[in-house]
């Protein structure tokens, strides 16, 4: 009996050991492709697959071998973070994986940051947008954005152009908080005035009593951070149903307007400002190579977001390292390899911060308006380089 | 404030009007047949995305919503005869479960067909504007779930206490066994039933879909709340359910508006403050009481 | 006699031979054995009040994530030792099971499943508030262990958190069988079946009702503990109703008021789940829903009624036949 289990397991062992050959390197992708959040995992792959049609699957190494970047992807099927750790655990144990990287949610990422350590493997992050996470690992690197660092950026400009009193209503949980507090932050320390505030339950899309006290309390704006789907498309249409547009109360916000989104909604929200790091309508030539690309591949109806951005420059940058130091570099180093990167993104110029490992990037004020019969994002705006304002506050403990 | 005052109601009632709408067919299946049935909701959303569908592309919404009960009615018809009719004798688990297992079909084919993103009802200009009723401007949309809530509301009544068919009804939901005994064809008022219950859900899940918007997940999340206004209400409680639907929507909107903090938990502590002063709701018919 | 008592003594082998070869033939993917069998634990919980004294709830959730929460919040502020945490997470689950229990048990039915759902609701939103507390959304961070015994190390290949779940699964399976063959449990039984008559022979119904309702709150809270310990991290989704739904859902599968039906149940629900997340992520919600609605019409008890069914089944077909 106990030499049957010698041999089953060495026989397994064996074969898992020889999954790998040499010239590929695999990376493991987590995000969620079916649930609440499901529109996150399709998105990811598409940036992947874009941009390797586009610039290859194979690099070759300095050392002249071929590397095959293979991506295997796993759905956390919404099920939330101990998903994404089990799943991740196998991808490391199980499927060799040089690279983790997807991460919608901050939560998931979160969850990987002892198994990035024990197991040695570089995570890039693709969305999770909680501004410490990058703290919890040195294997984390971020090519998305922090809630704050999208946000910070608004108050200041509402208070230079004519709004000095601003209600929000944000969602409550903890990315509506982040935004919450540097919104009124960055406004107050603009001279700005907060007329109040309210958080609203996550999936909320009953917004009339909120309504009711904005008009009450007769701000020059009201700024709202909701999750994108049904809560922002009720918010907005609340909004204009209470009568605070026709008040000339105007609407200020982040993701909430995004390419991918912005179908949902009627033209009630024309004239609303948002500030975020990616805008659909900028003519930057890395931009029209991504939205060409994913259009070619992906049919007409593919809208490219934030995700796919992610993706395609987190698809960019493991490649480029596996090209400069092989495929069996050790985790830091290809780490070492991504921090102080600069590169043209289809959002803009981007930088690895050298010491943070999260994203420098610009972030853009825009405004919704029509064009040819579609809705858009026109910028009107753009703050350069912004670092993570979280970080700037609360500056790495000495060791 | 009196205006004030006037506002919050008309929001609560109008949001209680929805409610009703649409638990009212689930407080007659679950008082009659006895099934919990959660795939009501299911229903709803059904219904929503038929309207959603039509009036999309151009159709009328009047026309919409009513095709939008007609379609939630004839699949609440054949899932009568298929699939819930081998459950009436089965115990509340196997109900439950059943149910549940047809709103995880449902969610999925709406996925499938419609995508994970949340599918609006085009609603006519006039319902999205603001209305003036005197003392403000008021949204024209829930001064409509009002109206044709009420009158919804008012055509059940007549109905269910004047027609033979109310009459049957209400005997068969107080004593079954005897209702039987004396001659009515239960197997048909069941069937019957629960068509007008998932057509009136569908009518609500079109009407409804400014308030409680239409996704994938709608099935699962909303039909706590229907479940809830049904049992406050007192199941099979044609009344308890419009006052528990009025209770719960002003409930929800005064929280909000004056302990937005507390609002999550509101709802939950008020019905579990109800459900243990009255365990068996706030109207229970009479088989029950 | 003999015979027959052998075969039961190998049944009841099966299940864990299974789960310690798993361990040598599946060092990889030890992490899923760990999900499974805590589930299975949770699963067994929910078959103690609702398989066996009928207690329709939807509310087991709210202990498991209670459990989860004590284990992780006393890894983080008294002490990291596991076992004392473990043992915290099942003392403040018992406590609020008692708790709730006394409030809710004197009704039953529909209005016992609302009044379930409420509580896990309400402690759900608290959760996601007290951000302080509990970090809400992100999750509860920062949750270090000391090695069991000062020898068994958590890690990343998870062999300890692995045989932790293993024995803590044994011990709770071995109290469970004592408990429903004892006459306590038989009384569970008639509870179940006939409340009243129970009541009229002088059975303390709402205490035996609380008892059990008690244990079964402890259970749930010590999977609780176990998830916290193995994945070190504690999410909001512990207490989402969806979670109820889901160890439910395990437990019908497999089939209630059998103890080993969770095992089958649970064990089936991940491993399809996990497929399917690996083949084509898209059909999952109809392979769930479709499989719930086959167990309901076609098993009376679940997948471990599905041998029975298919005997009954060909009786039937036989006896049209002979007609």
């Amino acid at each position: 009996m106990g030499r049957l289990f010698a041999i089953i397991t060495s026989a397994t062992v064996l074969l898992w050991a020889d999954r790998a050959p040499a010239d590929v390197a695999k990376v493991g992708l987590l995000a969620d492709f079916t649930g609440a959040f499901a529109t996150w995992g399709p998105q990811f792959r598409e940036g992947v697959e874009a941009y390797q049609a586009l610039h290859g699957k194979t690099v070759k190494g300095l050392d002249d071998k071929l590397h095959e970047i293979q991506f295997i992807y796993r759905d956390t099927a919404s099920q939330g973070p101990d998903k994404a750790r089990q799943l991740a655990q196998e991808l490391v144990l199980h499927d060799h994986v040089r690279f983790l990287c997807g991460l919608d949610l901050s939560p998931h990422a979160m969850a990987l940051a002892d198994i990035s350590k024990e197991a040695k493997v570089p995570v890039v992050i693709m969305n999770a947008a909680t501004s410490s996470i990058t703290r919890m690992s040195p294997y984390f690197v971020r090519v998305s954005q922090t809630v704050p660092q999208d946000v910070a950026p608004l108050g200041p400009w509402a208070a230079a152009h004519d709004i000095k009193r601003v209600y929000t209503i944000v969602s409550d949980y903890a990315p509506g908080y982040d935004a919450e507090a540097y919104f009124i932050k960055t406004f107050k320390a603009a001279g700005g005035t907060i007329v109040g505030s309210a958080r609203t339950p996550q999936q909320e899309t009953n917004f009339s009593a909120y309504m009711e006290r904005v008009r009450e309390a007769k701000p020059d704006a009201l700024y709202m951070f909701q999750p994108a789907g049904s809560p922002s498309v009720a918010f907005v249409k609340a909004y204009v149903e209470r009568g605070l547009k026709a008040a000339g109360i105007k609407l200020l916000g982040g993701g909430e307007t995004q390419e991918l989104f912005l179908p949902n909604f009627t033209d009630d929200i024309v004239g609303t400002v948002t500030s975020f790091h990616y805008t659909e309508t900028n003519t930057r030539p890395a931009n029209l190579e991504l939205r060409a690309q994913v259009k070619k591949m992906f049919g007409d109806k593919a809208v490219p977001d934030i995700a796919t951005l992610a993706a395609w420059d987190g698809t960019r940058l493991i490649q480029e390292a596996v090209a400069a130091l092989g495929g069996d570099a050790e985790g830091l180093q290809y780490v070492d390899f991504m921090k102080g990167k600069k590169f043209d993104s289809p959002r803009g110029p981007v930088e690895i911060d050298p010491v943070e490992r999260d994203i420098i990037q610009n972030v853009y004020i825009r405004r919704v308006e029509e064009r040819d019969g579609r809705l858009v994002n026109i910028d009107i705006d753009e703050v350069k380089m912004v670092k993570d304002p979280w970080k700037i506050d609360h500056p790495p403990q000495a060791n | 404030m009196g205006s004030f005052g006037l506002t919050v109601l008309l929001d609560g009632i109008s949001y209680g009007m929805i409610l009703f709408l649409i638990s009212v067919g689930l407080t007659v299946t679950m008082g009659l047949m006895r099934v919990v049935n959660l795939a009501h909701g299911a229903f709803a959303m059904i219904g929503g995305y038929v309207a959603g569908y039509l009036t999309q592309r151009g159709c009328n919404f009047y026309l919409a919503a009513l095709a939008a009960a007609a379609a939630a009615a004839a699949l609440g018809a054949v899932t009568e005869r298929t699939i819930y009719r081998p459950l009436y004798r089965k115990g509340e688990l196997a109900q439950v479960l059943l149910t549940i297992g047809f709103v995880f079909v449902a969610t999925g084919a709406v996925t499938e067909i419609f995508g994970a993103f949340p599918y609006p009802v085009v609603f006519p200009p006039y319902l999205t504007r603001p209305l003036d009723i005197g003392f403000r401007q008021y949204p024209a949309y829930r001064l409509f779930l009002i109206a044709s809530g009420a009158a919804i509301a008012l055509l059940l009544w007549l109905v269910l206490d004047n027609s033979l068919y109310g009459a049957r009804l209400r005997a068969a939901v107080d004593n079954p066994r005897m209702a039987r005994a004396v001659g009515i064809n239960v197997s048909l008022l069941f069937t019957s039933t629960f068509t007008v219950g998932c057509g009136l859900a569908g009518l609500g899940g079109a009407l409804g879909a400014g308030i409680l918007s239409l996704e994938p997940a709608y099935a699962l999340k909303y039909v706590v709340l229907f479940l809830v206004v049904v049992i406050v209400g007192g199941e099979g409680s044609f009344e308890g359910s419009f006052v528990a639907a009025m209770a719960l929507g002003i409930i929800d909107t005064l929280g909000k508006y004056f302990v937005a903090e507390a609002a999550p938990y509101l709802l939950y502590t008020a019905v579990f403050a109800l459900l243990l002063w009255r365990p068996k709701g706030l109207v229970p018919p009479r088989s029950l009481a | 006699m003999r015979r027959a008592r052998v075969v039961a003594a190998i049944g009841h082998a099966v299940p864990w031979a299974i789960a310690v070869v798993y361990f040598f033939a599946v060092p990889s993917d030890l992490d899923f054995g760990t999900q499974v069998m805590i589930w299975i634990l949770f699963a067994m919980s929910l078959d103690l009040a609702l398989g066996y004294a009928g207690i329709l709830t939807l509310g087991q959730a709210a202990f498991f994530g209670l459990g989860a929460y004590t284990a992780g919040l006393f890894a983080i502020h008294l002490s990291p030792d596991p076992l004392l945490g473990h043992l915290a997470a099942i003392g403040v689950t018992m406590l609020v099971g008692a708790l709730t229990g006394a409030m809710i048990l004197h009704t039953t039915g529909v209005t016992l499943l609302m009044l379930t759902l409420a509580i896990v609701s309400v402690l759900s939103q608290y959760a996601n508030q007290a951000t302080d507390l509990t970090g809400g959304d992100n999750g509860l961070q920062g949750i270090r262990l000391d090695p069991i015994f000062g020898v068994f190390e958590f890690n990343i290949f998870g062999k300890t958190a692995y045989f932790y779940a293993l024995v803590v699964l044994f011990g709770w399976f071995v109290l469970a069988r004592r408990i429903v063959h004892s006459p306590f449990g038989r009384s569970l039984d008639g509870i179940r079946q006939n409340p009243h008559r129970m009541r009229a022979i002088g059975t303390p119904v709402w205490w035996r009702l609380l008892a059990i309702y008690t244990i079964s709150a402890a259970m749930a809270g010590s999977a609780g503990a176990l998830s916290a310990h193995a994945t070190r991290f504690v999410g909001l989704s512990v207490l989402d109703l969806l979670t109820s739904g889901t160890v439910t859902v395990a437990l019908i599968l497999g089939g209630t008021r059998r103890l080993y039906g969770g095992f089958i149940g649970a064990t089936i629900y991940l491993v399809v789940q996990d497929y399917s997340a690996k083949i084509s992520p898209f059909f999952w919600e109809f392979v769930v829903g479709g499989l719930l609605i086959a167990t309901v019409l076609l098993l009376e008890g679940g997948l471990l009624d599905f041998g029975p069914a298919v005997l009954r089944l060909r009786d039937r077909w036989q006896a049209g036949q002979r007609r």
